[in-house]
């Protein structure tokens, strides 16, 4: 497991448009945003409006918090001051299992991995879980590995 | 054939040195790179009546350089933008003028990109103390996911699984460009390098390397455009602008959270219409730049722009093959990677200076065309320079294009 972020030299700065998100992951609810027109699912929470068909008439569906890596890397040198206790730390991009539509596309997340590199690869089914910060209003989704798959794929160099 | 292909023409071009630090402030920088191209150009600052810029909140204006300089300007627009703006800029520049808002357009960038700001917020003393995540930091910053090396590897990472190449590939174009940039005297980095010394550079985030990253510099540039009438009485023989695209976006920009393959960039929307206007296949082309602020964005753009199949970049740039003298030289002055880091707008200056043919090299006689075209004695520039393509990067969901032609072609 990665070694500690130090919250307290992140300061996360919840707007308009996000601060619903950030009391969904208090209440430890993973919220990705949805159009109340035509079901569109989206994230991350900055954007006011549907892509598919421009409505701005939208609300939150609430997701399992679950997915498959889609992507990742491994930062090696940090550049955020929170995260250097944490090197080396994997950040990944998970495709949502909730979240597919009819198209074949999926709303994509992203997150620190509570596991190291040697247990990450593309491919794996992984579940967000939940994290006290410095900041009382702020809980911080991270994610785990929590199965095996058939085919995996992981940068072994 | 676009209506306006060939039309409009790249006259002067010139640059600061690349500084680490450069102890000056941007605007200073600012007014010697456009002093640098005027003179290139042979005009006087009282011939340049439009001036535009870009940065991303770091850098001077152009009401500021003009001052600065004792031009009135008929046009003066400094846009927000980073990599693949320049050559934006260049299609705004002939917009501008074919409709009568000017007649000569100066486009600059100055930045101090390594002592000031730098890209991904670090600050010159090292990481950042306190981060504040807004906007869309509280999205990426928030999980210690800010510069672009960690946030470009994403599309690196998936681009490795899905086709199967390996970090081998990323050295090629380390190599190949460091190869130019020792035939460059302005470049920073002249020692060439092998594929071994890549592999063997340390990890900054993992699929990346230290010899995956450009070299971050304090520099300013600026290309000055004109019509191809004007053109023909200024200094150097013109160069003209045969096509492009400019910042052109996928379906789905908020890249990071892209619903599209993460490496399906967005070149692959342009190049037919850059190559349509500019009424030539690939094969015409005879070299290329692109903006390598990593290895991994040389390999996809080449792809993207259908330089190769899709998948198969890897494959193509094996053996060397964009080096000087090989099929499809890429980047002659050393590019990001090794010459220097300005935000794009060096690449469209090699290309000019390549295509009038005089690329300022250890030949005695470049700045009169005379090249011995012997590497081994510092010659940089190529025998056949009629067609060049260049390719601007602006994260993987925005980018340009600028097809140009020398006098020969
Ligand atoms: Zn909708």
């Amino acid at each position: 497991m990665p070694g500690p972020i130090d919250y307290s030299k992140l300061r996360i700065l919840p707007d308009y448009d996000t601060v619903e998100w950030w009391a969904g992951t208090k209440q430890r609810k993973y919220l990705v945003r949805q159009c109340n027109a035509c079901g569109h699912k989206w994230f991350p929470p900055i954007f006011p409006a549907c892509a598919r068909c421009t409505s701005m008439d939208i609300g939150w569906f609430e997701t399992a918090g679950r997915g498959v890596l889609h992507s990742y890397v491994v930062v090696v040198q940090p550049i955020v001051g929170a995260f250097i206790g944490a090197v080396p730390y994997v950040v990944a991009i998970i495709e949502l299992d909730d979240c597919k539509e009819a198209d074949g596309s999926v709303t994509r997340v992203a997150g620190v991995m509570l596991n190291d590199e040697a247990e990450v690869a593309i491919g794996l089914p992984c579940a967000v879980e939940y994290e006290e910060t410095s900041d009382a209003k702020i809980v911080m989704p991270r994610w785990r590995v929590s199965g095996t798959a058939a085919n995996t794929w992981k940068f072994a160099e | 054939m676009g209506a306006l292909t060939d039309k409009y023409c790249i006259v002067g071009v010139g640059e600061t040195p690349h500084m680490r630090p450069s102890n000056r402030t941007t605007l200073s920088m600012a007014c010697e790179a456009v002093r640098k191209a005027l003179a290139d150009a042979g005009l006087e600052a009282r011939d340049v009546d439009g001036m535009t810029s870009y940065s991303i909140g770091d850098s001077t204006t152009s009401p500021h350089v003009a001052t600065a300089l004792g031009m009135r300007l008929n046009y003066a627009v400094d846009i927000f933008g980073g990599g693949s703006s320049g050559e934006a800029l260049v299609a705004n520049a002939i917009g501008l003028i074919e409709a009568g808002y000017c007649k000569t357009m100066v486009i600059f960038r100055s930045m101090n990109g390594r002592s000031g700001r730098r890209m991904g917020g670090q600050t010159p003393g090292g990481p950042i103390p306190v981060a504040l995540a807004e906007g869309d930091g509280q999205f990426n910053i928030g999980w210690g996911w800010t510069t672009p090396a960690q946030r470009f590897g994403m599309s690196a990472m998936r681009y490795l699984r899905d086709t199967g190449c390996t970090t081998r590939a990323f050295a090629e174009i380390a190599v190949a460009h460091r190869y130019h940039a020792s035939l460059n005297p302005k470049a920073r980095h002249r020692s060439p390098i092998t594929i071994e010394d890549h592999q063997r550079s340390r990890w900054i985030v993992k699929p990346l390397r230290l010899l995956d990253c450009c070299q971050e510099t304090d520099v300013s540039v600026a290309i000055i455009v004109t019509s191809r009438e004007r053109a023909y009485d200024l200094r150097h023989p013109p160069v003209f602008i045969m096509g492009g695209y400019a910042r052109t976006l996928t379906d789905s920009p908020q890249w990071n959270y892209s619903r599209e393959e993460l490496h399906y960039v967005a070149g692959n929307y342009g190049w037919k219409r850059a190559f349509g206007m500019a009424g030539i296949t690939h094969k015409d082309v005879d070299f290329v730049s692109c903006y390598d602020a990593f290895t991994f964005t040389t390999l996809i753009q080449l792809e993207a722009n259908a330089f190769c199949g899709k998948g198969e970049a890897g494959e193509f740039v094996k053996g060397g093959r964009l080096r000087i003298d090989r099929e499809l030289p890429s980047n002659l002055s050393g590019g990001h990677l090794s010459e220097g880091y300005t935000h794009g707008v060096q690449m469209v200056i090699e290309n000019v200076r390549q295509l009038r043919h005089r690329a300022d090299d250890a030949c005695p006689g470049w700045a009169e065309g005379r090249h011995s075209y012997d590497r081994a004695a510092g010659c940089r520039q190529l025998k056949q320079a009629d067609i060049c393509c260049g390719m601007g990067w602006g994260w993987e969901n925005m980018a340009s294009c600028l097809i140009l032609r020398g006098m020969a072609a």
